[in-house]
């Protein structure tokens, strides 16, 4: 992708004034978006992103600068410019980069490029037509295809160089129910760190039909009753709520500023004893899974929370340089154009005791998400907000009847502390994570829990 | 290899492979943007970044494609993909490239004195802006972000049709997060602005007391009794929420059967005090543009007059659909984007009363200053909304204390019906085009969820 030669004279360059560490991270992608509307492909974009950002560090000042032209002129211009902001003197350490060769855990076996296009609309004709099948009142529904090769070359200062090949796909299928005015929507988005292979091999009218279901139970649902209750959060996708309410506030981007809740309990109970969750970055072609972080280190299983006590945080290399604490290799950007920062890869709360059977019943009164939909935090505060999906109503040990609208809001610690049954049903979700460096995938999980009260925003009053 | 040379090459190749109208769309963007933290540079990013998106019809359809390397290869990257994304378009909607509109407005949008300006300047300013906002009030804790940014932004647009055209604009951006803490309890507060012009009315210091003074007004913020409230949406706040669904206005959207708005034009759809424009022309505006992403020449647009939806907003694709003409809202969101529809400056007409007196002639109710979850709370098919959000209660006339932990809910178009005033306090949401701009207006009756 660049020289080593090359690599080595941007390297030098960028430490001219002092700058006690420089990287290198070369990126060249292919990507794809195919857009079926109402079953006919009525959009289709593909192309190449290719530039490359520098960074230096001085202790933990960063500065970053990025572009297309990968001219070697250019390159060392670029990086002078931004070693202008560092005023110290070369220490003249000489650079010895050494070529490491990485142990792909994420195998790939179709390439995008080498399946047809055709074949892709084929699958996402068999999503539409699945969704449509659910019941008439499936008026439309919208499908996206995304193919993403990216390869990217680390180098820096210490020594490393390193290149890594991130292939993923993802089918969003949408389903939108209409009677009269009244328009309700369905989504699944089934992904992974993987070749087409993944898509050959997945059911893929399972999922439509789900996005299809929801669109038209949604339609005929009253809305949701509003106020503090009881809520069970299904498996997979409502992941989200530990995603936003404590994974954010563990990265090193707010802990080291203390603007995080989290930021100096380690040790603490922060979370009721039947929590424990994991950030995993190295599961198996896992749709937030990588060989390594953006900065080049390899990743880890990170276990953030066991039995309710906070045992890590999600740090990069500026956030371990500000915390005294090791990288967790958790750094991550959308691509060259954000300097890397701490983030989630694969974010989950682990399977617990009960089944989902047991939680139901034994509930007197509860909203029941079974699908959630996005959300975002307030980091400082603590705040978390995110939309339900589908909604049910939970009395007396049986679900009585579904609901729309709601909206689940609280703070990160607080429902961690009332979590007070965790499911066996372990599952995950895929999403698409956006914070300072960019918007980058991610995987949430969890079982089926409950937490014992939350306020519930919907448009009907008091149950 | 240059701009130009790409582009004879990549035309005079096209033709070869069968290509009957072709169409590049290029974008160069500089930036130079510094966040400060306790009184150091916490970060400093120079980018340079350019790409450039193609488009060309041929068998009778158009093909999308895009690349930031303008090198040999690309050539045939992007003409191969363009013409494999073509043969799978369906629908038979032919899309046509434009020879350009006879005038284009005159605006001045590019300032060479921002782009001259010494980073040192910026770093100042957002130092300043930093300690500004520590001094306001002890319990001020931190500052978790604060970033000043300057850049400029080029795009060209060049066709077979004869089409030819290129606008430069300048920004700079100031933004300050300010986090206050009383005890165990934290609260944080935003706010940002820009100037497309003069850096000398950008008020930095305006930023960052307004954020400083009302992360500290929310500390103590308890949530109400839910119920239906008379509420204030504070003029970010109703910048925000009409950004959310600026979509339900795309000509496309209501052809597609994806805004409630289809086949409306022509109606009452808002109360009479109603008066939505979008204006390209607007001086200083943050989305102002002479001409939109397919070359069509930008005017000011009334959309809604006195509560009556006089047009939808239109591309070239959904305006013959229409049999309407473009109104000039055919946008990329970057060269990596197909053309769709956005406004410019979409801007909710202001009225008379300043907030102080919106507030002074509500007996009780709420004002919220801030949403939270905004794409995962609002459905701009449905017109539904389910947000978390933070503000005052207002009792007697007066801000009697701050609130959180409640969601406010209703729907997009039962509130365009239920605007009870609008204040002249017009302020616009975010800098970039797409962007919307609305005074603080009061709504009779909002469901509030809280105790």
């Amino acid at each position: 992708m660049l020289n080593q030669a090359v690599v080595e004279d941007v390297l030098n360059a960028a430490l001219e004034t002092g700058g006690d560490f420089a990287e290198v991270f070369v990126e060249d992608r292919t990507s794809s978006v195919l857009q079926m509307l109402g079953g006919d492909v009525d959009n289709g974009v593909s192309g190449r992103d290719f530039g490359v950002g520098i960074r230096i560090l001085d202790g933990t000042f960063a500065v970053y600068a990025y572009t297309n032209d990968a001219d070697r002129d250019n390159l060392i211009k670029v990086a002078r410019a931004a070693a202008q902001a560092i005023r110290g003197q070369a220490t003249g350490r000489a650079l010895d980069l050494r070529k490491s060769v990485l142990d792909n855990r994420h195998e790939v076996k179709l390439l995008p490029q080498d399946v047809a296009k055709a074949k892709q609309v084929e699958w996402m004709r068999r999503a539409h037509l699945a969704a449509k099948a659910v019941d008439p009142v499936i008026a439309q529904t919208k499908i996206g295809f995304l193919t993403n090769d990216q390869r990217v070359l680390i180098a820096n200062s210490d020594g490393l160089f390193v290149e890594d090949r991130r292939v993923r796909s993802r089918m969003m299928i949408e389903a939108i129910a209409s009677r009269g005015t009244e328009k309700q929507t369905g989504f699944y988005g089934p992904g992974a760190h993987a070749g087409l292979e993944y898509f050959a091999n997945l059911d893929i009218e399972h999922y439509a039909r789900v996005a299809g279901e929801t669109a038209k139970t949604m339609i005929d649902a009253e809305f949701a009753p509003s106020g503090k209750m009881p809520v069970i959060l299904d498996n997979e996708f409502g992941g989200v709520i530990f995603h936003e309410a404590c994974g954010h506030g563990l990265e090193a981007t707010s802990v080291a500023k203390g603007a995080s809740v989290f930021a100096g309990k380690m040790g603490q109970q922060v979370a009721s004893p039947l929590v424990t969750a994991v950030d995993d970055g190295t599961i198996p072609n896992g749709w937030g899974s990588q060989n390594i972080d953006d900065e080049g280190a390899p990743t880890q299983r990170n276990v953030l929370i066991e039995n309710g006590i906070l045992k890590g945080y999600l740090i990069d290399k500026v956030g371990s340089r500000k915390m005294n604490m090791a990288s967790t290799g958790s750094s991550r950007r959308e691509s060259y154009k954000f300097a890397p920062t701490s983030r989630m890869t694969n974010t989950y709360i682990a399977a617990g005791q009960s089944t989902p059977e047991e939680i139901i019943a034994n509930t007197e009164y509860a909203l029941y998400a079974k699908y959630l939909g996005g959300g975002s935090v307030n980091t400082a505060t603590g705040d978390f907000n995110f939309a339900v999906r589908e909604g049910y109503i939970v009395r007396n040990g049986k679900i009585e009847k579904p609901v729309r609208g709601a909206t689940l809001i609280g703070k990160g610690i607080e429902v961690l502390q009332r979590i007070d049954m965790v499911g066996q049903n372990l599952g995950y979700g895929q999403g698409m994570c956006g914070s300072v460096s960019g918007s980058i995938p991610a995987d949430v999980g969890q079982p089926m829990i409950r937490v014992s009260e939350l306020t519930v925003g919907g448009r009907k009053g008091g149950q | 290899m240059d701009l130009q040379q790409f582009r004879t090459e990549l035309f005079a190749r096209g033709r070869e492979l069968g290509y009957a109208d072709m169409e590049v769309y290029y974008q160069a963007d500089k930036s130079t943007s510094v966040r400060v933290f306790k009184g150091e540079i916490d970060s400093y990013t120079v980018a340079e970044k350019a790409g450039l998106s193609f488009r060309g019809s041929i068998g009778g359809k158009m093909g999308y494609s895009f690349t930031e390397r303008l090198d040999e290869s690309s050539i045939e990257f992007l003409l191969t993909e363009a013409r494999a994304n073509a043969e799978l378009l369906q629908g038979g909607e032919i899309e046509e490239l434009f020879g350009g509109s006879d005038q284009y407005p005159e605006l001045d949008l590019y300032a060479p004195e921002l782009a001259k300006l010494d980073p040192s300047v910026l770093i100042e300013a957002a130092k300043e802006m930093e300690r500004t906002a520590l001094a306001v009030d002890p319990r001020v804790d931190l500052i978790n972000y604060c970033m000043v940014t300057n850049s400029e932004a080029e795009v060209s647009i060049i066709n077979t049709q004869g089409l030819d055209c290129t606008v430069k604009s300048s920004l700079v951006y100031g933004g300050l997060s300010a986090v206050a803490k009383d005890g165990e309890e934290v609260t944080s507060a935003l706010d940002s602005g820009f100037v497309t012009d003069d850096l000398a009315r950008l008020d930095f210091t305006g930023i960052a007391t307004r954020a400083a003074k009302e992360s500290v007004a929310k500390l103590g913020a308890q949530p109400v009794e839910s119920g239906q409230y008379p509420v204030i949406l504070r003029n970010n706040v109703a910048a925000q929420l009409l950004n959310a669904f600026s979509e339900v206005f795309s000509g496309e959207a209501a052809e597609k059967g994806l805004s409630k708005l289809q086949g409306r034009v022509g109606d009452q759809v808002a109360g009479a005090n109603i008066t939505l424009v979008d204006d390209a022309l607007l001086p200083g505006g943050p989305g102002s543009v002479p001409f939109d992403s397919e070359g069509t020449a930008t005017a000011r647009l009334e959309v809604i007059r006195e509560g009556q939806l006089v047009t939808m907003l239109h591309n070239r694709k959904s305006a013959k659909k229409a049999g309407v003409s473009s109104t000039g809202n055919a946008v990329k969101g970057s060269y990596k984007s197909t053309v769709s529809i956005a406004p410019n400056n979409f801007v909710l007409q202001p009225g008379t009363k300043s907030l102080d007196e919106l507030i002074a002639g509500t007996e009780r109710g709420l004002m919220l200053v801030e949403l939270q979850g905004i794409h995962a709370g609002t459905n701009p098919v449905s017109g539904d909304f389910s947000l978390s959000c933070l503000g005052f209660l207002i009792e007697g006339g007066q801000v009697a204390r701050p609130v959180n932990q409640i969601t406010v809910s209703g729907n997009f178009f039962d509130l365009l019906q239920s605007v009870e005033e609008l204040g002249n306090d017009l302020r616009f949401h975010a800098p970039g085009r797409g962007a919307c701009g609305a005074p603080s207006i009061k709504i009779a009756a909002l469901s509030i969820a809280g105790k």
